[in-house]
């Protein structure tokens, strides 16, 4: 991945909800409708044609500039030089799959509550899936885990996720008002005879929840800028970076940060933006959304 | 300068007069610079080092320790004869320096930088490096260096890491400000270290060292840079201005205590604290901008008065030849004040406080550099050949014995230095308590009396 990974609207094939018409034909609307991330998932078919349906797929996307990630196979997303995976919880570990496909390529995992989504981002997940919001054809018998896990992921969870699981237009809504700035239909797109006018609908609910936030949320790259959460939350958290980890905290000064830290009693050099902040003025020193902070170990040899 | 010297100097420093920015007229500022080294280990010797090379006109160096193997692999001024001899790393370093450059004027002092000499040391400097081991002694060159208006370029290191910045009375705030009180900082103990870390982060105090003597302000990085050497890193960030609360960088009154300590150990100015600051500050800052007409003044600010000066030169040049630091440095203060040398430098509370009901007999025990080895001053003074005396009287066997110091292996094996001035070192002792017992076994006064007696054997 040589850019930073993006997405409002990820789309997921479903060749059974669209009977008699071409997968590549839906994809396609999808496409032109805005769907900006692929994930091609086919259960069924044989991995010799699963690779000649992504080769295919592959080709589809890359004309309109949008990643294709394989569900399930690596192999496969290697085979035919896809942009990335999707794990399931009970597929190859994230440490596994990376080692296998590289630096580079996006890995995604599908997670049901907050210590796997934790356990993903620690992993090195470029995004996680957070779902199933609403009870799902496309995952019978998994209980649903509501917007509880969405809004909970929104709070903690600092690489890219998207919600997923029976989002339709008519709840898209609820499950931005939770905190997700990123949406994942199957049935409600590709089982539609328009998908293209119900990739627009999604992608303008999403756009009125993103509007004045940042657009770019970097994933694997080291992260010097932090979103702020969106006022409307009235979370008194803010997102800043510390030492080159994005972190969130409700300390209000630097002084609080530190103490977060345990570094009060400590020979600690702390610098905020760039310049360094003489220890006594640490308490008056405010931290704003989006601050970098540095803590350093000061250095006594000689 | 006579013409054939001024020749001769061209000739030497050619390539770095023809480096633009320092051209002939920087490298006569570096003629006329005064330079004081603090530390002369892995930091302090490739700073003199470079600093000597560079041509800077008067170096003064003062360190505490002396010249051990473990040392040879990153303090490249020393060699296996310094280790053998175990001289004195001032003493060594000298040597070395002068053989370098005889046109430099070298001030070597052996003595542990404290309160009462540090303003001695700093006194008629233009610019103070700090080679150092440990943060206490940074934070007393932060007061000092700022308490006269002298640039400070701090640096440290420890494993492959290293930082450095260089601090401009009126322009930055101290280490005080920046670091607080003293607290346990990342060691070479801790850590270990490379000399990689080392050299780098003394090429980088030298380069801002060499843009500040010869006028290059404009040139000066202004940040707090830290280096990695190992996993290649650097980073830097802008320094904060002066903390207008603060006593030393800031115009804030002196707290009661640093008052006392001013009282106390504030040397041969004793103007109220403010004045002298203010005084030195303006004059520190014509000098450092290096601007001609500015000069003259600068340097009287800087000298004070003609009486103080006189203390000065005393206090400074009364031993040029022998590196005799406890003469150089006591000068005006009698042998009670200097017994109290220790007990003013709060960062050691937790020893002294462990110590002091059990050694009000013994010097403050100090710590030093971690890495096991205590430090105390010996009351009353004695001479070298006296110590030596009651040390072989003791069972001790003697493992250095030269004009600076003497070192002694007692019968367990843990080693004692006795340094000229009247400071000893213990050395692989361990535990606080088994130096206390060293020292009461064989340097208070009790191993007097034991070796006036030989029938009673320790």
């Amino acid at each position: 991945m040589n850019r930073p990974l993006d997405f409002k609207l990820y789309v997921i094939t479903g060749e059974n909800y669209h009977p008699g018409r071409d997968m590549l034909e839906v994809m396609e609307a999808a496409l032109r409708g805005g769907a900006d991330i692929v994930q091609l998932r086919d259960k069924t078919s044989p991995k010799r044609e699963l690779i000649e349906k992504a080769k295919r797929l592959k080709e589809l996307t890359a004309k309109y500039g949008v990643p294709l990630i394989v569900n399930d196979h690596p192999d496969v997303a290697l085979a035919a030089d896809a942009d990335g995976v999707h794990l399931g919880q009970d597929d190859l570990p994230i440490e596994a799959a990376r080692e296998l496909l590289g630096p580079r390529r996006i890995i995604g995992i599908s997670t049901h509550r907050i210590e796997q989504a934790r356990a993903a981002e620690r992993a090195g997940a470029d995004y996680i899936g957070v779902g199933p919001v609403y009870p799902t054809g496309t995952k019978p018998g998994r209980q649903a885990v509501t917007t509880a896990y969405v809004a909970q992921a929104a709070v903690e969870i600092r690489i890219p996720f998207v919600a997923i699981g029976g989002i339709t237009e008519s709840n898209a809504e609820e499950v931005l008002r939770a905190g997700a700035r990123r949406l994942c239909a199957v049935s409600a797109i590709v089982g539609h005879a328009d998908p293209e006018s119900v990739c627009r609908n999604l992608l303008e609910k999403i756009n009125a929840w993103t509007s004045g936030e940042p657009a770019v949320v970097p994933a694997s790259l080291p992260i010097s800028v932090a979103l702020s959460l969106p006022e409307s939350r009235n979370v008194r958290e803010i997102v800043l970076t510390v030492n080159g980890r994005s972190e969130r905290t409700q300390a209000a000064t630097l002084l609080e940060l530190a103490a977060q830290y345990k570094l009060e009693g400590r020979s600690v050099v702390a610098d905020l933006d760039g310049a360094v902040v003489p220890r006594q003025l640490w308490g008056e020193t405010p931290l704003h959304g989006g601050c970098s902070v540095e803590f350093v170990h000061f250095v006594g040899g000689g | 300068m006579h013409k054939e010297a001024e020749v001769e100097a061209e000739e030497r420093y050619s390539r770095q007069i023809r480096f633009a920015p320092i051209g002939v007229r920087g490298q006569r500022r570096l003629g006329e610079a005064s330079v004081l080294v603090v530390g002369a280990g892995a930091l302090g010797a490739s700073l003199a080092q470079h600093m000597v090379r560079a041509g800077v006109g008067r170096l003064r160096l003062v360190d505490r320790d002396y010249v051990e193997v473990s040392n040879l692999h990153r303090q490249t001024l020393f060699d296996e004869e310094d280790a053998e001899a175990a001289l004195p790393k001032a003493v060594a370093a000298a040597a070395k320096l002068r053989r370098v450059n005889g046109g430099a004027r070298i001030e070597a002092f052996v003595a542990d930088v404290n309160r009462r000499n540090a303003e001695s040391l700093a006194a008629d400097v233009d610019l103070v490096l700090d080679g150092t081991d440990n943060t206490e002694a940074r934070l007393l060159l932060s007061d000092v260096c700022f308490g006269r208006g002298i640039p400070l370029v701090y640096g440290g290191v420890a494993g492959s890491e290293g930082m450095t910045a260089l601090l401009v009375p009126g322009d930055h705030c101290c280490l005080r400000c920046l670091l607080g009180d003293a607290a346990p900082a990342l060691t070479c103990d801790t850590l270990g270290v490379i000399s990689p870390a080392v050299e780098m982060v003394a090429a980088l105090q030298a380069a801002e060292a060499l843009k500040a003597l010869t006028g290059n302000r404009a040139a000066l990085r202004g940040t707090w840079l830290t280096v990695d050497a190992w996993h290649f890193a650097v980073k830097e960030w802008k320094l904060p201005p002066p903390v207008e609360a603060c006593p030393h960088c800031g115009w804030g009154e002196p707290t009661a205590e640093a008052r006392r300590e001013i009282a106390e150990y504030g040397g041969f100015v004793r103007l109220s604290p403010g004045m002298e600051r203010y005084k030195t500050r303006d004059g520190a800052k014509a000098v450092f901008l290096g601007d001609e007409a500015e000069e003259g003044a600068g340097a009287d600010a800087l000298n004070g008065d003609a009486a103080v000066k006189g203390t000065r030169e005393d206090a400074l040049h009364g031993a040029d030849s022998g590196y005799e630091a406890k003469d150089a440095l006591s000068s005006d203060d009698s042998e009670d004040e200097a017994k109290d040398v220790l007990s003013g430098d709060d960062a050691e509370v937790e020893v002294e406080d462990t110590l002091s009901s059990d050694c009000s007999e013994a010097e403050k025990l100090v710590v030093l550099c971690g890495r096991d080895t205590f430090q105390l001053t010996l009351k009353p003074s004695v001479s070298l050949a006296e110590w030596r005396r009651r040390l072989v009287a003791a069972d001790c066997a003697i493992t250095a014995d030269n004009r600076y110091l003497l070192r002694a292996s007692t019968a367990e094996g843990e080693r004692i230095v006795i340094f000229a001035e009247g400071r000893a070192l213990i050395q692989g002792a361990g535990e606080v308590e088994r130096a206390l017992d060293i020292y009461r076994h064989y340097l208070s006064d009790e191993t007097r009396r034991r070796a006036d007696e030989p029938s009673v054997g320790f």
